[in-house]
């Protein structure tokens, strides 16, 4: 019990690790809550519906939600958001917008109804005496490698430290020289990837339909919030919040369990954010 | 130039007149056509299934009026869209009885919008066939209802997974929400009148998609059996994809799966067993008299037709035999003879009791690994019990 309770908290932090990453990183170097991150999720979701119905290898769906995600919101910020950066409050309405144009436009194609993608792994495993789902314990290891993946790009690469150097302070950025439009450009387009390959991973488990995204957009919310712009904030803010969320439903019960995330949520903001 | 013109006039009014006549005469000797109005979730959650429960009764009316109509009048269906809630509803109904004079109303809606809709229906004094299944106990002079209550599908289900599947320690799942925790509630007594026991009972918030809380729970209670009920559609999915995901084994039975939705999932929800009144695969003419017309109707349009849908086709031929049997629309007159009439439908057959509720057929199904759904057997004609106990 102890054992599946850990495994229960970690994985998923995990999830929400990996939900909220696009959202982080928009959020960071744009200073705009993406509202269409839900949106992004939902059609990642879909590009596994589309993969199996081509009969394709359930992990090329990844592929392909990053691949779109990226399009779709490259488009988007040269066309829109470029224009609105002056308007913090603006960009919430064009994002949200943006949010209820995608979810229409999958409506429209694929119906209210629920679609079925093809699982890459459905299998349990053994882990220290507890029968656990494979696939939970696959994303863990994805949110850690993804979360890698990002801190590398951040620290080690070129565009990684004209990012932060956006972070840090635009102006002075700007002023020596970086260009900060296309720094914008690339990160909306990279966050909206990550949300679109996030809602690919989540197929395998929950059902995929228009609004799947929404749940998750709010909890993505939550944990951006609370964790500011720090890869290891997030991984503490979704350990913390998944956390008390999966005990409290499992001490108590689920209806409880649900509303920690937001009072944990609130408490932690009245405070400061997590700093380490 | 001027004589002309005042000449050709005659001309024309003789052309007009000759053209406008067959549509005239047709129009005199036709009597009224007798209104049915759907007010049904054309948007809103209900716009999945609406279409269906439309195209049920287009096909009901269109074989009746091929037979000759009913009374010597056409029957003519008129969807409304009810936005699948209370304020939808209220100007749907609306719309059907001033706007459009209905002569009755016959459909399936959500709960919140039924009970917005019914009083208006009541008020006009006009006939309101609901067609979905509900909660159970809704009762009204000019209200029926042909589609289960939980007393008909909850204990069959219990009945048989005690039995056959020796199920003596459940636990039960549900999300958490009215209609949820109501068919929990009567699968618990079921339960408890069998002699089994609950090891737990757990309750998921609606937007709520991830189970684990729960899934660790069954696993540390290990129970013979789970009984479900979530809200319909993705839920069931969500649920039963990571139930198997965990490696649980034990048999499920699920109190709100569909057809549909079993389908959609693929193979995530194989093995669930589940009752209810219509399936596809119902073995009997009428059934397979009904699939192929709808097929022939509506082709590639049509909407599989579904355990919310169906019903809608009986109510329909249900009112159009009481209307015949009465002799009259009159609503007092239509709502008298209704106790009593039996249709052997696609469901099997369906009488209304007189405490407007109808005992039905009922089946076991087992959704199979391809999504499909197998029926099992039948447990004959279940009663509704007392639902209306005040109608005389």
């Amino acid at each position: 019990m102890l054992t599946t309770q850990l495994l229960d908290v970690v994985t998923t932090a995990g999830v929400l690790y990996i939900v909220a990453l696009g959202l982080l990183i928009v959020y960071g170097v744009l200073k705009i809550i993406n509202l269409a991150h839900g949106a992004f999720l939902a059609m990642g979701a879909y590009c596994a519906v589309v993969t199996t119905r081509l009969g394709w290898n359930p992990w090329t769906a990844l592929l392909l939600a990053f691949v779109i995600g990226v399009a779709i919101a490259a488009v988007v910020e040269w066309r829109v958001l470029s224009g609105l950066y002056a308007r913090p409050l603006d960009t919430i309405l064009a994002t949200w917008g943006l949010n209820i144009i995608v979810v229409q436009t999958i409506t429209l194609y694929f119906g209210r109804e629920i679609h079925f993608a093809e699982s890459a792994i459905g299998r349990a495993v053994d882990v220290g005496g507890a029968t656990y789902s494979a696939y939970r314990l696959v994303l863990l290891v994805i949110a850690l490698g993804l979360g890698g993946a990002v801190w590398l790009v951040m620290q080690r690469t070129q565009i990684g430290i004209v990012a932060r150097a956006v972070i840090m302070n635009e102006e002075l950025a700007q002023a020596l020289g970086i260009n900060t439009r296309l720094v914008r450009f690339i990160t909306f387009g990279l966050g909206a990837g990550l949300a679109a390959v996030s809602g690919a991973l989540l197929t395998p488990l929950i059902s995929v339909h228009p609004n799947l995204g929404v749940p998750w957009l709010i909890n993505a919310f939550m944990l951006v919030l609370v964790a500011g712009v720090s890869l290891v904030n997030l991984a503490v803010a979704a350990l913390l919040l998944g956390g008390a969320q999966v005990l409290v439903s499992s001490y108590g019960n689920p209806v409880l369990g649900s509303l920690t995330i937001v009072i944990l949520a609130v408490v932690i903001l009245r405070f400061r954010t997590i700093t380490i | 130039m001027r004589q002309t013109w005042t000449r050709s006039v005659p001309a024309v009014l003789v052309v007009l007149a000759v053209a406008m006549l067959p549509a005239g005469a047709v129009q005199s000797q036709e009597k009224k056509p007798i209104v049915i109005a759907i007010p049904v979730g054309l948007s809103g959650v209900n716009s999945v299934v609406a279409p269906a429960v439309v195209q049920s009764a287009e096909l009901a009316a269109e074989e009746i009026n091929a037979k000759g109509g009913v009374l010597g009048r056409k029957l003519q269906v008129m969807p409304l869209d009810d936005e699948s809630g209370p304020a939808g509803a209220v100007k749907a109904f609306n719309t059907a009885i001033r706007q459009h004079k209905a002569d009755s109303i016959i459909t399936m809606e959500t709960s919140a919008a039924r009970n917005a809709g019914a009083p208006i229906a009541d008020k006009a004094k006009t006939l309101f066939i609901y067609t979905s299944f509900y909660e159970g106990k809704a009762c009204g002079k000019n209200l029926f209802v042909n589609a289960w209550v939980p007393e008909q599908v909850v204990p069959p289900l219990i009945k048989y997974m005690t039995d056959e599947k020796k199920v003596k320690k459940w636990f039960a799942v549900g999300s958490d929400y009215a209609f949820g925790r109501g068919m929990i509630e009567s699968a618990k007594a079921t339960i408890k009148s069998m002699g089994g026991t609950l090891l737990g009972e757990e309750f998921q918030p609606l937007q709520q998609s991830d189970w684990t809380a729960i899934i660790s729970k069954i696993r540390a209670a290990n129970p013979d059996g789970i009984i479900y009920s979530t809200s319909g559609g993705g839920p069931n999915i969500d649920f039963m994809k990571q139930f198997k995901a965990a490696g649980l084994k034990m048999p499920v039975g699920s109190l709100s799966i569909d057809e549909l939705t079993a389908e959609a999932g693929g193979n995530a929800a194989e093995g669930v067993y589940y009752t209810g009144d219509y399936f596809t695969g119902l073995d009997n003419p009428e059934n397979k008299a009904f699939l192929d017309a709808m097929k022939k109707k509506f082709g590639g349009n049509l909407k599989t037709p579904n355990s919310l849908s169906e019903p809608e086709y009986d109510g329909v031929y249900a009112y159009a035999m009481a209307v015949e049997k009465a002799g009259s629309t009159d609503t007092d007159k239509v709502a008298q003879v209704l106790p009593g009439i039996v249709f052997k439908g696609p469901r099997g057959q369906v009488q209304m009791n007189k405490q407007h509720h109808a005992p039905l057929p009922v089946y076991l199904a087992q959704v199979q690994a391809d999504g499909k759904t197998k029926v099992l057997k039948g447990f004959g004609l279940v009663d509704p019990g007392n639902q209306c106990p005040n109608l005389k």
